[in-house]
């Protein structure tokens, strides 16, 4: 906290509400909005390729007795990806208010040895991008389903599912970028940047 | 035979960072929109969105155990101190609850599935409800772990390791 008034910025007029977090708030929200776009894209992403995969697994559940249809399968990889995306555009507004008043520990590299304002700047263009790349999935997506392939029992192409596929490991190293922002950089997390303050968190913290 | 686990890194894990809260974006976020595709499918009488929530809440209950497991050996290195011990007792016991109520809500589920797929007994959107606030409280002693207290991040780690807090 000492860190942001000694630099001129607007923060400061807001200082004085914030929390030992640096939030005025005590849980950050764009790490539980993050659960979503996560969980949401990659499940999507899983039950298209379940519904294009149908052929070889529709006897395993023959045999298993469970009623399972390929529109199914796909309902679930359309649904997913468009709730996604309305989600993520919370995500990344949640994510440039809370970096907006990140106050990261000085002095320290991650892993892959990035400094905290790399570390903060990559994640945050990194989530503009995915955010576009989420939504133009899910326009992609929608045209595959109602226009170009609403005939067709596989409702995706290979290319989509490949996109898929390799959006998730980038969203993978994406989703650690953040992961140190808390674990290593102390990012708004109460007992880090009481412990940088220097105090006694057997005292402060209830 | 200890010494023949891996060493614990600064975040005082045998992993690089924290697996627990990777596997619970799945839990939170196909339980909550499995209620959420309920209600709509409901509202709009679109019958395939039940077919969407139940395999959302098929995937939800796969990955609680999952959770779980990575839970309770992320727990017992966690050091909690404080009033974080009680967070962490309440945590556990809510988490295996939930594995509960989803493993029964998805047997239920599967039952009126295999008689229907297209309809919802209005019991469910009850249980639905209760599912919903169980998962907030669940993540709002999460975050409390994490956001508040720290366990598994660096400087808590090395506040245990020194003795300055216990």
């Amino acid at each position: 906290m000492d860190l942001l008034i000694e630099i001129a910025s607007p923060i400061n007029d807001i200082v004085d509400q914030l929390g030992a977090n640096d939030l005025p708030y005590a849980i950050p929200l764009h790490p539980n909005l993050v659960h979503f776009t996560i969980g949401l894209f990659a499940i999507g992403i899983a039950f298209d390729f379940a519904g294009a995969f149908y052929p070889l697994e529709k006897r395993v559940f023959r045999f298993l007795a469970l009623p399972v249809t390929r529109t199914g399968f796909h309902d679930v990889g359309w649904y997913n990806v468009l709730a996604c995306a309305v989600i993520t555009f919370f995500t990344v507004a949640a994510g440039f208010y809370e970096m907006l008043l990140a106050v990261p520990l000085p002095g320290i590299r991650s892993v892959i040895g990035q400094n905290a304002i790399d570390t903060m700047l990559w994640h945050a263009i990194g989530g503009v991008a995915l955010l576009l790349i989420i939504v133009a999935m899910t326009i992609w997506r929608g045209y595959q389903r109602f226009v170009w392939r609403k005939d067709l029992g596989r409702q995706v192409t290979w290319l989509y599912l490949g996109c898929g596929a390799l959006i998730l490991v980038i969203m993978g190293v994406h989703g650690s970028l953040g992961a140190w922002l808390a674990s290593e950089f102390g990012v708004h997390i109460t007992a880090d940047q009481l412990l940088a303050a220097g105090a006694d968190l057997q005292e402060v913290l209830p | 035979m200890l010494e023949l686990l891996p060493p614990l890194n600064d975040k005082n894990l045998p992993w690089l960072d924290v697996i627990h809260p990777i596997v619970v974006h799945f839990v939170i976020a196909m339980a909550l929109i499995t209620v959420v595709f309920d209600f709509l499918g409901v509202l709009t009488k679109r019958r395939n969105l039940f077919e969407v929530s139940f395999w959302n809440l098929v995937v939800a209950t796969v990955a609680i155990f999952v959770a779980i497991i990575f839970g309770q050996i992320e727990a017992g290195l966690a050091n909690p101190y404080g009033a974080s011990r009680d967070i962490l007792n309440y945590h556990s016991t809510l988490g295996w609850s939930l594995a509960g109520v989803l493993g029964l809500l998805t047997g239920w589920r599967y039952v009126v599935r295999q008689k229907d797929p297209t309809s919802l007994p209005s019991g469910f959107l009850v249980i639905d409800a209760v599912l919903a606030v169980l998962v907030f409280c669940q993540v709002y002693l999460g975050d409390k772990l994490v956001w508040v207290y720290g366990l598994h991040t660096v400087p808590v780690v090395e506040a245990v390791r020194s003795g300055a807090l216990s």
